[in-house]
């Protein structure tokens, strides 16, 4: 023990030399990423999770890293399942567990249960469990699998949506309903998949829908009462939008007057999309917050002539009001559904010479963008895996160089279009290690033949215009780990899935390991700095959950994902989807061909230990 | 004599008969005029043998050209966007087979487009007229036959084509 307790008091000296080491070396172009024992020039904007897991990507600025680091590239090769437990759901388990003051709070996929575990007791026995009993009918306008992306604590509550678009308080000692609020309408389509971020008094959330013609928005609402205090809709003239005169968007192309209405045919925007059912950060030093929206709607491009503003734009506002600060609309005219709701990661980090503040957002539609979160500013935008959709983005006019041999139109099949509309990644967050510099993607590659089609509003069912079918991107891979070099904008390094895409979340821990899983289920450990397989274990069902970390009540460490293989590109495994129509679940089957052989469905919370 | 008691026997199982048969047909009858347009299955206890009532049936069964139409209606009415492209899945469950939910015969098919499910499938009776929804059921049932309009192709991967 006492060893033990030394080697701990000597990593961290050896840390800190190290890391004052590093700084002080520091010249250019973020020259110390990925170098053991150096650690790069990067200034975390929000508190680290303290053992503890209460926001739904550990930390206010989306970075899913912990300094824990009891399991390390050394031992983690002996770590050993030490809890798991059926939720009896057997659909898309994403989103991860919260752990607060000893206990751990597992959120399942419709009916939205809500599951308190003590952490304090071997086996992790039930304490409780909440059923919010949302309307069966909003599984049918569930666009991609009936899930819940997790919750957020604060204030002595757990707060997350149900698929039926009620956002719930619940009292995280007594499992008690404390309030509960509708902010949607399963009758026009509308769902709540995504986690709600509370910053102070504030619980935001965003909603879902984009495939039903839903009008996207975020709404804020009073933690304490849970009654709604602004509402921001993707679409719409500027008041509907909460764009006031302090927005300040960097590009002439998004600054204008009532962009989300005159850039759309008449009314269009009432049917826009721009929905955000993705990730929500939070920097407390610009006091922002940043999410981004949707696709807009109908899919088929024809049929919305225009920019269709504030589709696939990233947003940052004030959390208080609603605000917007500034906006940067990623893909303008939409032809490929490439929502960009992925998380945008708020670090400062040596930036050509210079600390800047950024915010990092791998997109969707293939590239890397990093920009100045003050401002807006696209400072780069790099490809991670096969994208022909566009050449290149243009810094100076923030604008893609699009192909226009990859863009469909009514009636005219744009035929291998990379990535597909699942991305060249999807929601499933990254991670950034401040340790290495380095981001940990969870990529896809998929192409897709894609043509437009006529599209007719019926409210409540789909609002597509679209026949698309997806197959296997060039290279004889689907899915990739891909660690980043931010400060260089390149890869690293990769590790590589033949048959199915990475749908997982990643983490990465102050011991230098970084943890996601497959969608065949096997739960892997890297070597942050190499990625060298250190350990992996095969679970039950595909992974398409989160990792978490945190530190027991008997002081020791700890990892816990969900298994439970889901979501658009998973469904494929349920067999509700047959893999004989190449056309089904908008066109994933056609990448999906080995799925159900390779897993199956299932729902299981694991935790590892040492 | 012996005729007249022959007469009364033949008439007493006439009128036996006429009211059995009312057990069946009158609950049918009943719920069709209150309810949805199409397919009612009697409610309440119906005694013996006589709980063998006749299915509706398609009127465009085998019917080529209905099958087209139904194709054509299962892309204007989104069915398309929750059942798959060639309605193998997604949103909502796959048609094509061998799972029926909710059965799968036409009567059935034709029952859970018209009144809906719970789990999210609309009910459709007040939208799409009967005349288009046995279209649809006629479509549905080709899925996976040489009938099927506009099948799906299974092709080989382009990409991995295009290594050889």
């Amino acid at each position: 023990m006492t060893e033990r307790i030394e080697g701990v008091v000597l990593t961290l000296i050896c840390t800190l030399v190290l890391a004052s080491y590093g700084r002080a070396q520091k010249i250019n172009g973020g020259g110390n990423t990925n170098v053991p024992g150096q650690l790069p020039s990067i200034h975390l904007v929000s508190p680290e999770p303290d053992g503890q897991w209460t926001l739904p990507a550990g930390d206010y600025a989306n970075t899913r890293y912990s300094p824990l680091n009891q399991i390390n590239t050394q031992n983690v090769k002996n770590l050993k399942m030490v809890g798991s437990m059926s939720t009896g759901i057997a659909r898309g388990h994403e989103g991860q567990p919260l752990v607060v003051n000893g206990t751990m709070y597992v959120i399942t996929p419709f009916p939205n249960n809500l599951i308190a575990l003590d952490l304090s007791k071997p086996g992790f026995p039930m304490k409780w469990k909440y059923e919010p009993h949302p309307d069966p009918r909003s599984q049918g306008v569930a666009c991609c699998d009936v899930v819940n992306r997790g919750a957020s604590y604060a204030d002595g509550k757990i707060v997350y949506a149900t698929l039926d678009n009620h956002i719930v308080a619940v009292d995280a000692n007594t499992g008690k309903e404390v309030w509960r609020t509708l902010v949607g309408d399963i009758h026009i389509g509308e769902t709540t998949t995504g986690a709600p971020l509370i910053v102070r008094n504030i619980v935001i959330t965003g909603d879902a829908g984009g495939e039903l013609g839903v009008r996207g928005k975020v709404v804020g609402l009073d933690l304490k009462t849970g009654k709604e205090i602004w509402r921001a809709y993707s679409t719409g003239p500027d008041k509907d939008v909460l764009i006031g005169p302090d927005f300040k968007p960097f590009y002439p192309k998004d600054q204008g007057k009532d962009l989300g209405v005159t850039t759309w045919p008449p009314d269009g925007w009432k049917l826009g999309g721009g929905t955000v059912w993705g990730w929500i950060s939070y920097d407390p030093e610009t006091d922002l917050i940043f999410y981004g929206t949707g696709n807009p709607g109908v899919w088929n491009p024809d049929m919305r002539p225009g920019d269709n503003k504030w589709g696939i734009t990233i947003f940052a506002r004030k959390p208080e009001t609603g605000e917007a600060k500034w906006a940067f609309q990623v893909v303008p005219h939409d032809a490929w559904d490439y929502d960009e709701i992925m998380e945008n990661i708020a670090v400062d980090m040596d930036w050509h010479g210079k600390m800047r503040k950024l915010l990092i957002h791998p997109g969707r539609s293939g590239f890397v963008f990093v920009l100045d979160r003050e401002t807006g500013e696209l400072l780069s935008a790099e490809k991670f895996q096969p994208v022909n959709w566009a050449k290149a983005y243009d810094l100076k006019t923030g604008m893609p160089e699009v192909d226009p041999a990859k863009v469909t139109h009514t009636g005219v099949i744009a035929r291998e279009v990379c990535p597909s509309s699942t991305g060249g990644k999807e929601f499933v967050p990254s991670a950034l290690s401040p340790r290495t510099g380095l981001l940990y993607i969870p990529a896809h590659n998929t192409c897709m033949d894609h043509e437009g089609i006529d599209a007719n509003y019926i409210a409540g069912t789909p609002y597509l215009g679209s026949s698309t079918t997806m197959y296997p991107g060039p290279g004889g891979y689907q899915g990739e780990l891909v660690a980043w070099d931010v400060a260089n904008a390149k890869q690293v390094w990769g590790v590589k899935d033949p048959d199915l895409p990475v749908y997982s979340g990643v983490l990465a821990t102050g011991g230098d390991v970084v943890f996601y899983g497959t969608m065949e289920g096997w739960f892997r450990a890297l070597d942050a700095h190499t990625g060298a397989i250190l350990w992996q274990m095969k679970l039950g069902s595909g992974i398409v959950g989160d990792p978490i970390t945190f530190k027991g009540p008997d002081g020791q460490q700890y990892v816990a994902v969900y298994s439970g293989v889901g979501g658009w590109m998973g469904a494929a495994a349920q067999p509700s989807i047959s893999l004989a129509d190449p056309y089904a679940a908008l066109g994933i089957t056609g990448a999906m061909k080995k799925i159900k052989q390779l897993t199956a469905p299932g729902g299981t919370l694991y935790v590892f230990g040492l | 004599m012996i005729r007249r008691i022959h007469m009364e026997i033949a008439l007493l199982a006439t009128c036996a008969l006429l009211l059995c048969s009312g057990c069946t047909q009158q609950p049918v009858q009943a719920a069709a005029e209150g309810g949805l347009p199409g397919v009612k299955i009697p409610v309440g206890p119906i005694p013996g043998p006589q709980m063998e009532f006749k299915m509706p049936t398609n009127p465009y069964e085998e019917n080529s050209v209905a099958m087209e139409e139904g194709r054509r209606l299962f892309v204007w009415y989104n069915c398309y966007g929750c059942h798959g492209g060639h309605a193998g899945g997604g949103m909502g469950p796959s048609l094509r087979g061998p799972v029926w939910i909710y059965g799968g015969d036409p009567a059935h098919v034709f029952a859970s487009i018209a009144e809906g499910r719970g789990k999210g499938m609309p009910s459709w009776g007040t939208k799409i007229p009967q005349d288009q929804i046995w279209k649809l059921v006629a479509y549905i049932e080709t899925l996976g036959t040489p009938q099927e309009p506009d099948a799906p192709h299974v092709a080989p991967d382009p990409q991995v084509k295009e290594k050889k």
